[in-house]
């Protein structure tokens, strides 16, 4: 997959003084299986650029295009299909259902396509120390657990490309190892491409591509 | 687990009432539909259902009599002949006036107008018109006068369009004052004549009957009151005994046909009504339905921009709505038919003891009318449902 940003910016950003020149730039390109890592402070437009790619904002200026389509004309269903097949997303508000046990909020996204068994998601739970927490409803979990369930859900399902915005904010040095371990094989299964934004740099691991924006 | 997710703020209390709501609407609805297609069933099979029904009799005119050799007055004997029948529960006889008798307009307001005139009457119990005015007493200058309602009709339909004449109401009518110039032995006097009503009943230029009696007594040539129609009342008209007993006396009658379907609008109108509130209630049932479903998807609507983020289709985020629609709306058919169906049991019973037969079963047309309707509310409901769930998801 490739997912190409042509004279993209954000509205937001736009005729703001002091932005990265990253937005000048006629055409940024994520490539899957590369990975990138998005490095800025707050307020940067992080979020922005990952929630626009996701087709969930849709405040920009030029264009997104992913494998050549302009995706604003995509629809709803194509949107859809996208989301359940082919871009794996972790938010930074993490979108769990909190009335939900952590269980159930990672099956309804797995029942979708029954992407993975039960025993590979007690499995991936039990290697980000989760295993004792999954039947106890999201809302009385620490936002560090939130974020691990979180992920193990968006990786129920097969993906071109895996997105996380700050996702190991609440996460120990090693959790986060952990994780990004988990992630970054998932990505090698699935030959898919990594776009991950963080506050600092995520220094254990090596990604092709460092963005600062 | 969709269904759990979504049902969590299902307001229990809503539903429930949105659900009684439309059912009640829809038993009312089909139970009038279908008691229209009884009635008018019944209203077939008994065309004297509206029963006692009064019968005016005459005896023939005939060529002699014109020349003035025979009479078409009713005697005592004759009328005492005509109580005795078994089929005559009341009898009266028309007396009509015995002396000379004009009308005529002195009024600015309408044109002036004289004409000759005939009164009758009939003892007050024989009336169909029911007005406080329609009373004379001794002394009293103002005379009450009931028209029948067909000369109205022959006017305001007949006359004064082919005159191009304005249309009169009968309340206009009541306000016309007219003098009444009585002559007879040797006197005149002018009285004030005033109509009060309109007659479907008896065909005639009415007075009170007391007042008449008075005037013959006063005016008249005779010294007894002439009888010249004869009015009976008759729990059972369609008696083949009464044609038969007319034959034989050559007597005649015109039987006031117009009375049962004149009824019969009275009753549909009001059948009409109550189908209206029917709809009326089924309409509001039908808005509490829509406003109950968006409500409860407003309350979700987080969670729909959630699933929609997690790639949910706003199709699949809708299903469980609309499954708890189909549930509920099939819940109502259930209940309505089955409703329907024992109270038409239950009238089945009742009309059973008074005589009147109905058709059994729901008529064709009810059953396809209510099924299209419940389709007609799933539907709306459907789109509703869909709409909203697709305005939640373009949110995430």
């Amino acid at each position: 997959m490739i997912i190409s940003l042509k004279n993209f910016i954000p509205l937001p950003l736009y005729g703001h003084k002091g932005n990265s020149g990253i937005w000048e730039s006629e055409e940024i390109i994520f490539e899957s299986p590369r990975k990138y890592l998005l490095l800025a402070s707050s307020g940067r437009g992080k979020t922005s650029v990952l929630s626009m790619i996701y087709g969930v904002r849709k405040d920009y200026r030029g264009s997104i295009d992913i494998d050549s389509c302009n995706s604003r004309n995509f629809s709803l269903k194509d949107w859809s299909e996208l989301r359940k097949k082919r871009l794996a997303f972790v938010f930074q508000g993490l979108e769990l259902f909190d009335e939900l046990s952590a269980w159930d909020n990672i099956q309804l996204k797995n029942r979708i396509l029954h992407y993975k068994s039960d025993q590979e998601i007690t499995a991936l739970a039990e290697s980000l120390e989760m295993e004792g927490y999954l039947k106890q409803a999201c809302g009385t979990l620490s936002f560090g657990q939130r974020q691990r369930i979180a992920i193990i859900r968006a990786l129920c399902q097969p993906f071109e490309f895996f997105l996380g915005d700050e996702i190991f904010s609440h996460l120990d040095k090693k959790l986060e190892k952990q994780c990004l371990g988990i992630i970054t094989e998932e990505c090698r299964q699935n030959n898919a491409g990594l776009i991950l934004t963080s506050l600092h740099k995520l220094e254990d691991y090596a990604f092709d591509t460092l963005l600062s924006l | 687990m969709l269904r759990k997710l979504l049902w969590q703020s299902y307001g229990k209390l809503q539903m429930a009432g949105a659900t009684a709501g439309s059912l009640i609407g829809f038993v009312l609805l089909i139970s009038i539909s279908q008691f229209w297609f009884e009635m008018d069933h019944v209203l077939k099979t008994n065309e004297d259902l509206i029963n006692p029904d009064f019968i005016v009799i005459n005896k023939k005119v005939s060529i002699l009599k014109t020349l003035d050799v025979g009479n078409t007055d009713f005697t005592e004997g004759e009328m005492e002949n005509i109580r005795k029948q078994p089929f005559a529960d009341q009898v009266a006889g028309f007396i009509s006036n015995d002396f000379a008798l004009s009308a005529y307009t002195e009024s600015e307001r309408f044109p002036d107008f004289y004409t000759d005139l005939f009164f009758e009457a009939v003892p007050d119990t024989f009336l169909d018109v029911k007005t406080a005015d329609w009373k004379w007493e001794a002394g009293q200058s103002t005379i009450p006068i009931i028209l029948p309602q067909d000369y109205l009709n022959l006017y305001n339909f007949g006359f004064a369009p082919s005159q191009g004449l304005p249309q009169i109401s009968p309340s206009i009518i009541r306000h016309v004052n007219f003098k009444i110039s009585i002559t007879g032995k040797g006197k005149q006097t002018i009285f004030n004549g005033k109509i009060v009503g309109f007659s479907n009943r008896i065909n005639s230029i009415l007075v009170p009957y007391k007042f008449l009696n008075w005037a013959n007594k006063e005016y008249g040539k005779s010294p007894e009151p002439k009888i010249s129609r004869a009015v009976i009342v008759s729990k059972n008209p369609s008696n083949p005994e009464i044609a038969a007993f007319l034959n034989r006396e050559g007597y005649e009658s015109i039987k006031e046909n117009l009375k049962s379907s004149r009824l019969n609008i009275i009753l549909k109108f009001i059948i009409s009504f109550l189908g209206g509130l029917g709809i009326l209630i089924i309409g509001l049932a039908l808005l509490v339905f829509i406003l109950s479903f968006q409500l409860l998807i407003s309350k979700s609507g987080d969670k729909i921009r959630k699933l929609s983020l997690l790639g949910y289709h706003y199709r699949e985020i809708s299903r469980p709505y609309i499954y708890l629609l189909s549930i509920l709306i099939s819940l109502i058919t259930l209940l309505a038919g089955f409703s329907v169906l024992l109270l038409k049991r239950f009238f089945i019973n009742f009309s059973g003891d008074w005589g009147l037969e109905l058709t059994p079963g729901i008529h064709p047309l009810v059953a396809g009318g209510g099924i299209i309707l419940l389709a007609l509310i799933f539907v709306l409901n459907y789109l509703a449902i869909s709409r909203q769930t697709r305005r939640f998801s373009e949110s995430g």
